[in-house]
């Protein structure tokens, strides 16, 4: 939900210069003394505000060992603070019409609401009291209760549901042990329950200080008052120790790396990655275009030669996946009945292959951009929607204005530069996992050259 | 990760609420008391968008409402009555099918060349057709409405459903009903309402294999032939428009649509006779959780206790605060999260209650669920304090019905489909208010009756099946993954 679908049109530039106008979420932006990162953005199309704090903390600042803190410490959060009992946040929020909720990645962890716009004081009331006093009520009691919610969405999503288990498993085999994103958001069972109390406490100690926090405030509100209610909530927060970001070295797969997991499916399907690039390298905009150009529309190479041509595959996506440091282009094909999937990796190959050497037309790169500037519009319906664009811009980018740049760089994706971003990363060095049902590993793609998964 | 089941993103679920009044600052910085909630200024007044009314020579009845803060226009045309309708039991599925076979080409276009027209013009044309109601629309810039309206038209009417398309499509379905089966949720949601409804009420009916395999050319063609017809339509256009300048548009672009149809009859067999409370437990070996699907059929959208319910349904399961999701998830910790809901349409929809328990909580979270049934019918009064909140949540977040184009394209049509008045928003606040905690009591009798409940739980029965037992909540039926009665009770 951090950035944009993808990508913007030629055709759009000269055909709607009108539209062009509107790509724009005006704000200001400025940095309290305690290191508090504050952008705000007037609306007043509907008499609500969203409120959006991000902390720039995820997965990744954990230890082996130590996962799943960050996504824990997303659930305390919601347990009252200092000041603040438990449920008067729901009270506040849904309870009068609004919403709240939270999200963590490998990268952030953000928290956002939506009131009406009379609530906004409340708002910042809430947050700064969990961002300033959430330990003054912490104890293992809550902690506990917590985990076990944690294990149950960890059931729920990953070991309950079909084929849940496989991004851990990609991310395990495309990143050594040791690396910041080898390990999965929600952690593992065993860490959750060997968290201490005190290594939890030093974790908030350390990431959930202003100096790493970054306030959006959009919507229908005064901004000289919205400013000194900042200040009167925020301002007397101490700034925290300085932060050692984890150092993320990129990582190549220096040949195939061929598995097979055996899971309660009925379907078997192969999932096939490659490591490529993350948010701050600008390559990630022509993979963003690849992805559109191989897969979705049933004129999508894949789409169209797997699924409408040879009528072997009832679905196929193909597409980048951006984190901060890192990236992956991946690739899902689900074979439809009396298909092998090892004769459809033959074949995804093939497209992959041919576009490798001739690149895609004009008219395809067109195609893939040309939603671009709808989709922009429709996310300035929210507040929420702007709210994101601009945190994520402030918090990865340092310029809470980055859509524009963003905007501006898909808009510039040619046919020549998906050819070489194809060249460059969708090479042999690349994970393949077939995930097939019990028993049934001759399912998978080449399954002799395949190692089973535990 | 999300805390809440996942919110679609960005967007508009959201919500909103009235206008800003600010609340005075404090005036003593610095000392600040922060155990004092701020204070809460005034709710301004509700804006609800206004819209026009008029019909089309061909007889569809035509809504506009303008919004001109962005370049930006959502069009539909929504249908009354959908596959319960128009469907028959051995044909289920085909108002899906027809609805996706409406973009594999027409007598002038082929599938891959609508795709390509809709692809560089940046948006898609999208068709569905659910139970009781049926939609084609789209969203589009200002500068290519027009030329998006074409395409539709042509979709509309001249779709020529190759019959290679048909057999592509139908594989896809059959791969799909397959995957289901591996997913408890997917089970509980075909097991659930055939356990209510049973196969003579349309509200029990899935699409299965038998039906997906039995769908010729000639249903889909005969369906929409006989369905999209202007006589049971509603036209509604949102955004960047004035209803003068639009009207024109409209009539041109769908000049080849003619005239026909005529609204349905919602008429539905009688439902099957109440059974008394029993647990129907699925079979999903190795499942980590148990999928909750407890309930039985409820009123209609028309009953004059809709809003009684609403209030009711909040305080029981409506919210993340709600008593369900408070004890069973927040203080139990037995579930990620659990609801509840009632599914109105113009007949007896489901209530449902549920959610994904941990497995070896299952008899303790059934225990928990009728707990909280009891105490919605009277054992546990209903506070002031949550009757205010229910009705406070309910009201205001009114706004969020508003809060995009979309949004309100699918209000206007949501209440034409009820049979809604036009000024249904504004009166809407003062009957919520209205609402007392004896009518939440009161509903809750006459709607939830406990001797009634089918309780459906798929999980991992070798574990599960004689907790549950041990409960004596209710006796145990055994069904299989469709929901067919396993012989001999085994």
């Amino acid at each position: 939900m951090k950035r944009l679908a993808a990508v913007v049109s030629l055709v759009v530039l000269n055909a709607s210069l009108t539209a062009q106008s509107k790509i724009n979420i005006p704000f200001e932006t400025y940095t309290l003394p305690n290191g508090l990162t504050v952008v705000l953005s007037t609306d007043h199309t509907t008499p609500t505000v969203a409120v959006n704090i991000w902390y720039h903390v995820g997965s990744k600042n954990e230890l082996p060992g130590r996962t799943g803190f960050a996504h824990l410490f997303e659930h305390v959060m919601f347990t009252g603070s200092g000041h603040v009992p438990y449920g008067v946040h729901d009270r506040l929020t849904e309870g009068a019409g609004g919403m709240n909720n939270g999200s963590t990645s490998n990268d952030i962890t953000t928290y956002y609401e939506t009131v009406p716009s009379n609530y906004l004081e409340t708002m910042l009331w809430i947050e700064s009291d969990r961002m300033g006093f959430l330990l003054d009520s912490l104890d293992l009691a809550k902690l506990d209760a917590q985990r076990d919610i944690v294990k149950n969405e960890r059931r729920q999503r990953v070991d309950n549901q079909p084929y849940g288990r496989v991004f851990e498993i990609l991310s395990k085999t495309m990143y050594p042990p040791s690396h910041p994103y080898s390990w999965p958001v929600i952690g593992s069972m065993e860490d959750l329950s060997a968290a201490s109390e005190e290594d939890v406490k030093n974790f908030f100690r350390l990431y959930y200080a202003p100096n790493n926090a970054y306030l959006t405030i959009v919507g229908d509100f005064d901004p000289a008052q919205a400013k000194a209610l900042v200040t009167k909530y925020f301002g007397e927060i101490p700034r925290g120790n300085p932060i050692k970001r984890p150092v993320v070295e990129p990582v190549t797969l220096s040949s195939e790396h061929r598995l097979v997991l055996e899971d309660r499916v009925q379907v078997p399907r192969v999932y096939i990655q490659w490591p490529t690039v993350g948010e701050k390298n600008d390559d990630r905009f022509a993979l963003s275009v690849l992805g559109a150009i191989l897969s979705g529309p049933r004129t999508a190479r894949l789409t169209k030669a797997l699924v409408y041509d040879e009528q072997a595959a009832a679905s196929v996506s193909a597409g980048q996946n951006t984190n901060e440091d890192v990236g992956e282009f991946m690739m899902t094909i689900t074979p439809r009945p009396g298909h092998s999937l090892t004769d459809l990796e033959i074949a995804a190959d093939a497209v992959i292959e041919r576009l490798k050497r001739e690149g895609p037309t004009a008219e395809e790169v067109q195609k893939a951009t040309a939603g671009e500037e709808l989709s922009f519009l429709r996310g300035l319906e929210s507040n929420l929607g702007k709210a994101f664009q601009l945190t994520n811009g402030a918090a990865i980018h340092g310029d809470p204005g980055y859509f524009r740049t963003e905007y501006q760089k898909t808009l510039a994706v040619t046919p020549a530069d998906v050819q070489r971003v194809a060249n460059k990363y969708l090479t042999a060095g690349r994970i393949v996992l077939s995930v097939v049902p019990p028993g049934q590993t001759g399912q998978a793609s080449k399954p002799a050259e395949s190692t089973k998964v535990p | 990760m999300s805390r809440r089941i996942i919110l679609s993103a960005l967007c508009s679920l959201l919500l909103y609420a009235i206008c800003p009044l600010p609340s005075a600052l404090s005036e003593a910085q610095g000392t600040l008391d922060r155990s004092k909630q701020p204070p809460i200024g005034k709710a301004p007044d509700l804006r609800v968008p206004t819209w026009t009314r008029s019909k089309l020579a061909n007889g569809a009845e035509l809504a506009v409402s303008e919004r001109h803060d962005l370049p930006l226009i959502s069009f539909s045309i929504t249908f009354l009555g959908g596959a319960d309708q128009f469907e028959t039991a051995d044909r289920r599925g085909v108002a899906g099918l027809t609805a996706a076979m409406m973009s594999e080409g027409t007598k002038t276009r082929t599938g891959d060349e609508l795709s390509n027209a809709l692809q560089l013009l940046g948006t898609s044309v999208s068709v569905g057709v659910g139970s009781e109601s049926g939609s084609i629309g789209f969203v589009s810039t200002t500068a290519r409405f027009a030329d998006t309206l074409g395409i539709l038209a042509d979709m509309l009417v001249n779709s020529n459903f190759p019959p290679e398309a048909l057999e592509r499509l139908r594989a896809q379905r059959l791969v799909a009903l397959e995957q289901a089966k591996a997913q408890p949720g997917a089970i509980a949601s075909r097991v659930f309402p055939r356990v209510l409804y049973g196969d003579a009420h349309p509200y029990g009916w899935v699409p299965t294999e038998q039906s997906t395999k039995a769908i010729t050319r000639a249903d889909v063609s005969g369906f929409h032939e006989r369905y999209f017809k202007p006589g049971r339509a509603l036209i509604t256009v949102v955004g960047d428009v004035t209803p003068a300048a639009i009207r024109p548009v409209i009539e041109r672009g769908l000049a080849i649509w003619s005239a026909g149809g005529e609204r349905p009859a919602f008429s539905y067999p009688p439902l099957p006779a109440a059974r008394p409370t029993t647990i129907y437990l699925v079979d999903k070996p190795g499942s980590a959780q148990s999928i909750f699907a407890i309930g039985l059929p409820g009123p209609p959208r028309g009953t004059p206790d809709y809003y009684a319910l609403q209030v009711m349904n909040t305080i029981l399961g409506g919210m993340f605060q709600a008593r369900l999701n408070a004890n069973i998830r927040e203080e139990k910790g037995y579930s990620y999260g659990v609801g509840s809901g009632f599914g109105y349409g113009k007949g007896p929809g489901p209530f449902r209650t549920g959610g994904d328990i941990v497995g070896d909580k299952t008899d303790a979270a059934l225990v928990e669920f009728m707990k909280e049934l009891r105490g919605i019918l009277g054992a546990r009064p209903v506070t002031e304090e949550e009757l205010r909140t229910a009705k406070e949540s309910l009201v205001q977040r009114l706004p969020g019905t508003f809060a995009s184009v979309t949004a309100i394209n699918g209000a206007i049509g949501g209440l034409w489909l009820q049979s809604l008045p036009d000024n249904y928003y504004q009166q809407y606040t003062k009957s919520v208010m209205a609402i007392t905690a004896d009518d939440v009591v009161r509903v809750a009798k006459k709607y939830l009756d406990l001797e009634q409940l089918a309780i459906v739980i798929v999980g991992d029965r070798k574990a599960i099946e004689e907790p549950l037992r041990a409960t004596k909540i209710a006796p145990l039926t055994y069904l299989d993954i469709e929901g067919n009665p396993l012989r001999d009770g085994q």
